[in-house]
């Protein structure tokens, strides 16, 4: 069933105005119309929070908007999984990612915004947080059976602990089971390539398109 | 309050009101959106220093509220530590105006700056958040410290400890801190200015690693400083907490670094003015800075010298040289690098505001800091050259020559040139500029001249002036 264009722009417009009520409600309402979930969030969700997210990136909104948004379709998403979990039927998300600032880096406002990008985009985001060590990264990969673990590092000085973290998912022999990607400001392309990442980002946006490449879906460009 | 604050803001942290990060966050978001309405903040951006004394002491009690309202969140206990009003204004009253950096005959004072002040800016210099290569480190400091217009070095930071990665909270990060302490300390040696105020040493990450600096013999002394930062927006932690109790038990500088993030929660110019005005507020009760480094940075690439960047920097330095006796530094970071022209357009740009604007002048963090070893001392003489000749214009006149400096830079900032390192642009024998970086040097303050600075007389004369020591 296609979702009404009117309810689809109320949607849209409590989404960017972040207006988690409302949003809840409305997909409350459009679930009782007899949309499915996985509709609601390809043909609803993603189109708007991708649009959000590219006027983020060209500076056209700021940051209070895009956690707005993102807190009002975090809402949304878990009334979703509710819905399809009760209908036995698979997640609506695209794939678990676990996000982390490693050991020793206490910076967090690159990877917030990384994690808002990525919950907009459908996939289910664990974000430990900064200064998380090595065990911890390793420990919510294997718990939430992730299908991506990020390393962010902002200081050349927290480099060692994204070394450190990669090492651990290889010696205890776990390395195959997860794609291993990094980002944050200290990092580049050949550094992800000496450590043996499988992936580099420069920017959030890079981030979502890394991710759904590992996860072979769709880029949003 | 008592002047060592510490024991009670450890109080408030065990006892304030307890508040996730995120709700935190997304309080302070709507609690800024809303002060910007109320207090009618409005940024043009062709007017980039604006001449509204109205409007700059709105923006002073729109940052007042903000801290009052909000509390500076503690990231070690998720508490917020509260400040009445009147704890406030007594506090920030009573914060030093002027200080003496340094000792002997290389001591300054760097002052309180008015609006339009006629006294003299002090230049902060070093590798601004770029980081160095441990061969090339000794050589860097050394150029900038032996600039005459410089008048303090940050010691900045290397990756390495012979060689290798060094590591947070490891005996490396305490071995390497000592080693880059006491290579700053030679290099002001022999820049013949060995009393030279060293402002912080960059490269630990831990409070253990910034005290293992501190060593009157070979590393930092109390007539020295350290920076300690404030995580983005309005909060601490009990490390930074921790250096403080430590600098202040011995009457060693306490520089207080903040960075709000322009497009981050404080939203766009009006609202991150807001919030770099809070910030300074907190440096005063929580860190008792002898002075504060105004570090505001674009969210995506992480300068200040766009047309947000330069008016924040001129409307949160009028707001605090209006309404407070604080010394306030701008802390310059720019899209493009070394040895291109565009770097000292941008450079000119802020150094401009910054000079009208009540601030000091600290520099230059040359492509945002992302490429190592692309720092001289060159760009720091530009920017010193630049603020004293823009001593005695008034705003309306600063804000014609930045007008005039942007179409050199603006189109270049989505796509800066990187330039040169610093072995290509310096004889790494002598320590002098080459013949490349001194020409666009030399293009650039003529075309400046042509504009109406005195780019060459104007140092001269603040060299002369009674208030430069």
């Amino acid at each position: 069933m296609k979702i009404p264009s009117e309810l689809l722009e109320k949607f849209d417009l409590a989404l960017r105005l972040g207006n988690t009520d409302e949003a809840e409600s409305l997909a409350k309402e459009m679930l009782g119309k007899g949309i499915e979930p996985l509709a609601l969030v390809q043909e609803a969700l993603v189109p708007t929070l991708t649009d959000v997210g590219q006027k983020f990136q060209n500076f056209e909104i700021y940051l209070p908007e895009l956690m707005m948004a993102g807190e009002a379709a975090e809402r949304v998403t878990t009334l979703l999984e509710e819905t399809m979990l009760k209908a036995g039927k698979p997640s609506v998300s695209f794939g678990t990612i676990v996000l982390g600032q490693v050991e020793g880096d206490i910076h967090d406002i690159g990877r917030n915004i990384v994690s808002i990008l990525l919950k907009s985009h459908g996939f289910k985001v664990i974000d430990l947080g900064r200064d998380v060590a090595a065990s911890a990264f390793l420990e919510s990969a294997q718990k939430e059976k992730a299908d991506i673990v990020g390393l962010s590092a902002l200081m050349t000085t927290a480099l060692p602990a994204q070394r450190r973290t990669i090492h651990l998912f290889e010696e205890v022999g776990v390395r195959g089971q997860f794609k291993l990607i990094i980002g944050g400001g200290a990092t580049n392309q050949g550094w992800a390539d000496e450590i043996g990442a499988d992936g580099y980002a420069p920017d959030a946006a890079s981030a979502v398109d890394l991710c759904k490449m590992l996860m072979d879906l769709p880029s949003h460009n | 309050m008592q002047t060592n604050r510490l024991s009670e803001i450890v109080n408030r942290s065990e006892n304030g009101p307890f508040m996730k990060e995120v709700a935190f966050d997304m309080a302070l978001a709507r609690k800024v959106t809303d002060l910007v309405k109320k207090h009618a903040i409005k940024f043009d951006p062709e007017v980039l220093v604006p001449h509204d004394d109205d409007m700059a002491d709105r923006l002073y009690q729109a940052g007042l509220e903000l801290f009052i309202e909000m509390g500076v969140y503690n990231q070690s206990t998720e508490r917020r530590i509260l400040f009445t009003r009147q704890e406030v204004d007594t506090t920030v009253g009573a914060a030093p105006n002027a200080v003496v950096l340094g000792c002997g005959k290389d001591a300054v004072i760097e002052r309180h700056r008015d609006v339009e002040s006629a006294i003299p800016c002090r230049m902060h210099s070093g590798p601004t958040g770029t980081p160095c290569s441990e061969r090339l480190h000794p050589l860097i400091l050394q150029a900038c410290a032996q600039e005459p217009l410089v008048d303090c070095l940050g010691a900045g930071s290397v990756a390495t400890f012979q060689g290798r990665l060094i590591v947070p909270g490891s005996p490396t990060e305490i071995l390497a801190s000592r080693k880059e302490a006491s290579i700053a300390r030679e290099a002001i040696r022999r820049a013949g200015r060995s009393g030279m105020h060293i402002e912080d040493v960059a490269v630990p990450l831990t409070c253990a690693g910034k005290i293992a600096t501190i060593d009157p013999q070979s590393g930092l002394r109390p007539s020295d400083g350290l920076l300690v930062s404030q995580m983005p927006e309005l909060k601490t932690n009990y490390d930074q907490l921790s250096r403080v109790a430590y600098m202040q038990s011995f009457g060693m500088h306490i520089v207080d670094l903040m960075t709000p993030l322009i497009g981050g929660l404080g939203g766009g110019a009006e609202g991150t003015a807001i919030v770099t005005v809070a910030s300074h507020i907190l440096g005063v009760l929580c860190y008792s800075g002898s002075y504060h480094f105004m570090g505001h940075m674009n969210l995506q690439w992480s300068h200040n010298t766009d047309r947000m960047g330069l008016w924040i920097q001129s409307m949160a330095g009028q707001a605090l040289a209006r309404n407070t006796p604080l010394i306030s530094v701008n802390d310059l970071y720019t899209r493009s690098g070394l040895g291109t022209p565009e770097v000292l357009w941008e450079v000119a740009a802020g150094a401009i505001v910054g000079a009208v604007s009540g601030l000091n002048q600290h520099g230059v963090g040359a492509t945002c800091g992302t490429k190592t070893d692309h720092t001289s001392g060159i760009e720091a003489r530009f920017q010193a050259q630049v603020a004293h000749a823009a001593l005695g214009l008034t705003r309306q006149q600063a804000n014609e020559v930045v007008l005039e400096c942007l179409p050199h830079y603006e189109h270049t900032l989505v796509n800066p040139n990187p330039g040169k390192s610093f072995p290509e642009l310096y004889n790494t024998e002598t320590l002098e500029p080459g013949q490349e970086w001194l020409e666009i040097y030399d293009k650039v303050c003529q075309e400046l001249t042509q504009m109406g600075l005195n780019i060459d007389g104007g140092w001269r004369k603040v060299r002369h002036d009674e208030n430069t020591f």
